[in-house]
């Protein structure tokens, strides 16, 4: 029996195909990572180290900051204007009893979609001729305006397209949440005459503050990483407006061919995500009592 | 507040908010069976005067939309098969065989790969794939996506086997079987919750993927939706009927499989969410 759980062989055979392809794609590009981002490597020449070279010019380069600051917008929008509507909207989804299946399932719809399409779908939206937003404004004579094309606007357009795609996600989220508290507490806080009102923000919202800190920690990665929704949709323009920096990244690399400071830029990317991720969790998710029910 | 207000309140408030979900695609649907640009632009929510249900047949061959739509489905569905194969044999090394120790640093060694966030290793498996010659072939993206599943996978997959009680497979091996047989035959099909879950979020994640679709293929012949739709909207720019049928098609076999498979996707997709 022992001997059957112990064979050597079949352990490897099951074990190095993994380890193989994950140290192939994950391993052995962090280490080259760390390689290249000390040299500057360009699509031209070959690399040569320069220590921490493009660190310094990552300091000093305006545009890559500007991206950082965009990325910011992302966590602001998320983290202030969405998680609110966020909890708002779980709650209303929680209290109803008919339709409440159909409204799970199809506020959660835009998150299985793929962002590239969806990209694609809101740049008609926003289209300054045929676009929905723009007809909307002509009924009360506005004129057009360039969504996409004008620098006042264009981060605006894609944070909205980005709630929209990704609301619903943490909507179910917060939702199963809240259904998973046991119905005594509620139905006490009734009985001593609590109003819904009072019922939700004094009884349920505290109780789900672990999930909301979860929904939390999520968005600010997901503003870490976002990119695909930029691509698409303005690449980065008008002049910069809508740069983050994971597509400030991938530009420098693939338009410009400069893998070495690309890949310093990456570094600093992941350093920049792990140092928010620690200030959250020393300011914020530590203060956070437990919750046992 | 009088009763009848109080019940229908929230449902006001999310018929706006179902409403604002569902509004762009009903853009989308009703524009893509209209017959010019004209009709789109003048009423753009008018209802299409004749159902040009030829925009399909056009998009679909004219612009390739078949080629794209085979080329995402294959890949999605065998990197997603080869990726639950594989962290499933490597949980069940890891979980269910006698090789405690080095089971332990194995599985912490794939851990790892979690904090690593997808973006940051775009320049270095860029680079990688270009050495090992694979460029412009489907291998670019296969082997990553279904790299990029295992950590995840391998997680999920463990903590489940671990539950499953050491007896069934005791009695199995006593009766003769072989830790293979054991493998395929009690563990596996004991999993199957678990591997539908990974299962659908490794396919919805490659069927979605952008970033390394559109830098790692360049052959139009190649591309998957996701990328070929991009360059379709870029090449068809003034052909809006066209490009929205286009959005239709590849929206569309998503969401039927989600109407059939809500409750697990669902399920499935906050459990992987979780994860980041």
């Amino acid at each position: 029996m022992n001997k059957t759980l112990r064979n050597p062989y079949v352990y490897l055979l099951f074990v190095l195909p993994t380890i193989g392809l994950y140290g192939l794609f994950f391993i052995y590009p962090v280490i080259q990572s760390a390689y290249y981002g000390l040299t500057d490597w360009n699509a031209l020449t070959t690399a040569n180290f320069i220590g921490f070279g493009n660190f310094e010019r990552a300091f000093q380069d305006d545009d890559f900051w500007i991206s950082v600051k965009n990325n910011m917008f992302f966590i602001l929008f998320s983290v202030f204007l969405q998680v609110p509507l966020i909890i708002l909207f779980s709650l209303l989804i929680s209290g109803v009893k008919r339709l409440q299946g159909f409204y799970k399932t199809t506020v959660f719809m835009p998150s299985i979609l793929s962002t590239s399409i969806i990209g694609i779908l809101w740049g008609f939206m926003y289209h300054p001729s045929i676009g929905f937003f723009n007809k909307f404004l002509s009924w009360f004579g506005i004129e057009p305006i360039y969504w996409l094309s004008d620098t006042k606007w264009a981060l605006l357009s894609i944070l909205i397209t980005n709630a929209w795609q990704w609301m619903g996600f943490y909507i179910v989220l917060v939702l199963a949440a809240i259904l998973a508290i046991p119905k005594e507490i509620n139905e006490a806080a009734e009985i001593d005459g609590a109003t819904g009102f009072q019922r939700a923000v004094r009884i349920t919202t505290p109780l789900i503050m672990p999930v909301i800190s979860i929904v939390v920690m999520l968005s600010i990665a997901g503003a870490m990483r976002v990119v695909d929704i930029v691509l698409v949709m303005t690449n980065g323009g008008p002049a910069g407006a809508t740069e983050v920096m994971a597509s400030y990244m991938v530009n420098k690399a693939m338009k410009y061919g400069e893998y070495g400071y690309g890949t310093a830029l990456s570094i600093m990317i992941f350093a920049i995500a792990l140092l928010l991720t620690a200030i959250y969790q020393i300011v914020f998710a530590r203060r956070q009592e437990r919750v046992e029910y | 507040m009088p009763k009848v207000i109080k019940k229908v309140l929230p449902h006001l408030v999310l018929i706006v908010y179902v409403f604002i979900i569902l509004f762009p695609f009903v853009f989308v649907l009703l524009s893509s069976l209209k017959e010019t640009n004209d009709q789109i632009v003048t009423a753009p929510f008018g209802l299409p005067k004749k159902l040009m249900f030829e925009n399909f047949a056009d998009a679909w061959s004219q612009a390739k939309i078949s080629r794209y739509f085979f080329n995402s489905a294959y890949l999605s569905l065998s990197a997603a098969v080869a990726a639950i194969l594989l962290s499933a044999m490597t949980a069940y090394a890891i979980a269910r065989m006698r090789l405690k120790r080095m089971s332990k640093i194995i599985y912490q060694f794939i851990l790892l790969g979690m904090l690593i966030p997808g973006n940051v290793l775009f320049i270095a498996q860029y680079i990688l794939v270009q050495k090992m010659g694979i460029l412009n072939t489907h291998w670019a993206l296969f082997l990553p996506y279904t790299a990029g599943a295992l950590p995840f996978s391998v997680l999920l997959i463990v903590a489940f086997m671990k539950a499953i009680p050491q007896e069934m497979e005791e009695a199995a091996i006593v009766d003769g079987l072989g830790v293979i047989g054991s493998f395929f035959r009690i563990i596996l099909p004991l999993t199957v919750p678990a591997l539908v879950t990974v299962f659908i979020i490794n396919l919805l994640g490659n069927w979605n993927e952008y970033l390394l679709s559109n830098f790692f293929i360049s052959k139009d012949n190649l591309r998957t939706l996701p990328t070929g739709m991009v360059g379709f909207r870029d090449a068809f720019q003034t052909s809006y009927p066209l490009v929205f049928t286009g959005i239709v098609i590849s929206v569309l076999p998503i969401l039927v499989i989600y109407a059939f498979l809500q409750k697990t996707i669902i399920e499935g997709l906050t459990a992987g969410g979780v994860k980041g």
